[in-house]
């Protein structure tokens, strides 16, 4: 299965990499967070939602509706 | 003698770096976008100054003002109007505290090893010990200083705050209107704003979990400093005693926070702050919250 | 300890004769995110499809409140305006076709040569969702949340649980989430049985009433890494299972002569449809997974984002999807183009027509969202800082999706004719976010 090596990956990924904590002024930028557009991103999924029939990933699908 | 006697300029995003070591902490200058010449001119002046503060009023340095007032305690000497301005100064923040905050107080360390261990000294070692702490046992006649036999004065609690607003004021003569942002290990002042509207920011490291969120601010122009207990502290009997101690007792103070910063418009007003909020141990916040600064505690 | 009002004033005066200067600079700092700790998002959007099929207005607000000691909440509240048609399922023909409406009492026409959409409709929908996240231990996050949306067809009711972790000095966040949701459908006329035919006007033979469920429940595993000090990856893994009613109570199939590929004509008694056409069937079960990649890099001041999925389900569809936005600063703003493509294979009963004598199938649906398609989104986004430190913005999108029925589905004369209704969108959207 697909699955297992690459929980293996991430984990080995996990040791090796890093920053320390005065080094994250880069990652501190608004524009770096994971989720810095959360409502371009609901919006995005919602119209992906309706017209294709993948959904989510990226995180919970965060609400039905009718139009799949 | 000084290795680390260098200072390095470097280009980030839209403004220069310069970085260089002095009181015993990594100190940079983050300087506006402007012409090579004029950031290297400016880092140049503040590194200057912060060596030169350093190599005055440093107690470990031998060629300083503080070495020479402590060789001859029990002895009359004369101070320079720097060193007498800081003196004033310590005084008025012993008043303020009602004696808590005491420069004479450094002597307490040969008692005290805050190695997050159990150890705390005896009473009689600490009584030993307050006989040569106390300024009210100091004659300050400006320029006249005489400390009585076997008194040290130390001004490492207020020495890194002074030297960021000197430093801050001597980049502002240097180059009027340019935005810079002084940063002596964690204390840091800025007097102009930035062009463009853009911010300096400056993280506020979150002691209580390593690593975790830091506080962002957004600092436009005045200072930010911290007193904190980072892992110097001493556990007993339930209590956390940080590295802070009152000069009245001879004992750290008891359940202060673990870390206070403090914006104010100088360097020198937020550290003191912060040192006295700290002194006030359990009622820090309290003293926080009358002083009508902004101020972040963990 | 002296007068607390009177310090300040004494520190002052001490600093001042200190320094020697008159410090007149007052400070001006301000936590990013604080303030009242309120901040909003706030946008509208535009969708409209060409052909005269779907068109969205769209306005949503986002508030966040953020209480200082990593505890947040959030709620978002969304208003939908739906209007127009998507396809039917039914295939085009040379002829004009007529179809009974969803409420059983009118009819509808095709023109010739179009591909048939549904009736027109005006859909409004409202939802909200709303969050809590705090910290539970020193290294855990929990979060919670609830979602509810209505429409006149449609409700849905969900809620989620997240629990994270922070490991390597917060480099490394391992975190577990599950949702459930319960929909209900309840569609206009009637749900029509599967693979039952369509019907005259004011015959509801093969419609029932009282509604349907569908649940659904949601597994999420994720991981977060910082890699260095300018990129940061996420990983997610999802698993999703939904039971219920999972037609489409409004699609059909056209059934077409084997020989011909023409729909089947077909005689109404008064008004009705003038072809064979069957509501689709779906099977009542769907197990789905996903795995999800996405890299944030900064080269300096620009960032990246690059994301891509693989999802495959039991229905036999697999997708994949890859996107990239890059943000580039532009004076006091920024653009962003961006750009997503899509994939997906056909559902294992994906039929472009049922053929006349030939075994009827379990399920079957002409659902072109169910096909075998390629799309591709194309956009760019600008963001304009204001000195206050809130932002608007605008985004343009084009959405074009092109579809392929499979060879051995395509009968005679539709070899002729479009034989998926391929889709092609704009989006535009302006958007709002301030802090109080």
């Amino acid at each position: 299965m697909k699955k297992i090596p690459l929980f293996l990956v991430l984990l080995g990924l996990a040791g090796c990499a890093g920053v320390q904590p005065w080094e994250r002024d880069v990652l501190a930028r608004p524009e770096m967070s994971l989720d810095s557009a959360p409502l371009d991103a609901a919006i995005d999924d919602h119209i992906y939602f309706s017209k294709e029939a993948s959904s989510g990933g990226r995180g919970f699908g965060g609400g039905g509706c009718g139009c799949n | 003698m000084n290795a680390s006697c260098a200072a390095t300029l470097t280009r980030d995003t839209d403004h220069w770096v310069g970085r260089f070591v002095a009181m015993a902490s990594p100190c940079e200058v983050l300087i506006d976008n402007g012409p090579s010449s004029l950031a290297q001119q400016v880092l140049n002046a503040v590194a200057a100054e912060a060596w030169r503060i350093e190599r005055r009023f440093s107690r470990y340095r031998i060629d300083s003002a503080v070495h020479n007032i402590n060789e001859n305690a029990g002895c009359e000497t004369v101070v320079d109007d720097e060193c007498a301005n800081l003196l004033d100064f310590a005084a008025t923040l012993t008043r303020l505290s009602d004696g808590a905050f005491d420069i004479t107080s450094g002597v307490l360390r040969k008692a005290w090893t805050f190695d997050g261990g159990e150890h705390v000294p005896s009473q009689l070692q600490l009584d030993a010990l307050l006989e040569s702490v106390g300024w009210h046992k100091v004659e300050w006649r400006r320029p006249i200083l005489k400390l009585q036999r076997g008194m040290q004065i130390d001004l490492g609690g207020i020495g890194k705050e002074y030297a960021v607003d000197a430093a801050a004021l001597l980049a502002e003569r240097i180059a009027p209107g340019l935005s810079c942002l002084i940063n002596f290990g964690g204390d840091v002042a800025v007097r102009n704003a930035r062009q463009g509207g853009k911010q300096w920011r400056v993280g506020i490291e979150n002691c209580t979990r390593m690593g975790a969120a830091d506080r962002v601010v957004q600092l436009t122009r005045g200072a930010l400093a911290t007193s904190g207990d980072s892992r110097r502290f001493v556990f007993r009997g339930g209590h956390r005693y940080s590295h802070i101690l009152d000069a009245r007792t001879g004992w750290p103070v008891r359940n202060a926070p673990h870390s206070i910063t403090v914006a104010a418009d100088t360097c020198t007003q937020a550290g003191t702050i912060t040192t006295l909020a700290m002194l006030q141990g359990e009622n820090a916040e309290q003293m926080l919250r009358a002083s009508g600064m902004r101020y972040w505690m963990q | 300890m002296k007068d607390n009002e009177n310090l300040s004033a004494a520190l002052a005066a001490a600093t001042c004769a200190l320094l020697g200067s008159a410090v007149t600079t007052p400070v001006a700092a301000q936590e990013e995110g604080s303030g009242s700790g309120w901040s909003f998002d706030s946008t509208l959007l535009y969708y409209g499809e060409s052909d005269d099929r779907v068109r969205d207005i769209s306005a949503a607000v986002a508030a966040l409140r953020d209480f200082g000691d990593e505890r947040k909440l959030s709620a978002t509240l969304t208003a939908d305006t739906l209007t127009g048609a998507s396809a039917s399922g039914a295939i085009a023909l040379n002829r004009p076709q007529t179809f009974t409406s969803p409420s059983g009492r009118a009819v509808y026409t095709t023109a010739a040569g179009d591909v048939p959409l549904d009736d027109t409709f005006l859909d409004t929908r409202f939802a909200l969702n709303a969050s809590w996240t705090q910290p539970l231990a020193r290294l855990y996050t929990f979060s919670a949340g609830v979602g509810f949306s209505t429409e006149y067809d449609y409700t849905h009711l969900g809620a989620n649980l997240a629990l994270a972790r922070d490991f390597n000095k917060r480099n490394t966040t391992l975190s577990a989430g599950v949702a459930w949701s319960q929909d209900d459908v309840d569609p206009v006329g009637g749900r029509p049985l599967p693979l039952s035919q369509m019907l005259d006007v004011g015959n509801n033979g093969n419609k029932r009433g009282g509604g349907e469920s569908k649940d659904v429940l949601d597994l999420l595993l994720g991981f977060t890494q910082v890699l260095n000090r300018t990129t940061v990856l996420r990983v997610n893994y999802s698993y999703s299972d939904s039971s219920g009613y999972l037609n489409d109570p409004y699609k059909l199939l056209s059934v077409v002569d084997p020989l011909t590929g023409d729909t089947l004509a077909r005689a109404p008694i008064g008004q009705g449809p003038d072809g064979v056409y069957l509501f689709e069937s779906r099977p009542d079960k769907r197990t789905k997974q996903s795995l999800y990649a996405e890299v944030k890099h900064a080269f300096g001041t620009p960032v990246m984002h690059l994301a891509y999925r693989y999802m495959t389900d039991d229905w036999g569809i697999d997708s994949n999807t890859l996107e990239v936005r890059l943000r580039w600063p532009l004076g006091a703003g920024y653009i962003e183009p961006q750009l997503r493509y899509y994939t997906q294979s056909a559902a294992d009963f994906y039929r472009a027509s049922l053929v006349s004598g030939a075994a009827l199938p379990r399920y079957a649906s002409a659902d072109f969202r169910l096909g075998d398609f390629d799309a591709t989104t194309i956009g760019i986004k600008y963001g304009h800082g204001t000195a206050s430190g809130n932002e608007w913005s605008i985004r343009a999108e084009y959405y074009q999706q092109n579809g392929t029925v499979p060879r051995e589905q395509i009968i005679g004369n539709q070899a002729n004719r479009e034989q998926y209704p391929d889709l092609s969108a704009i989006i535009v959207q302006f958007g709002y976010r301030f802090s109080l």
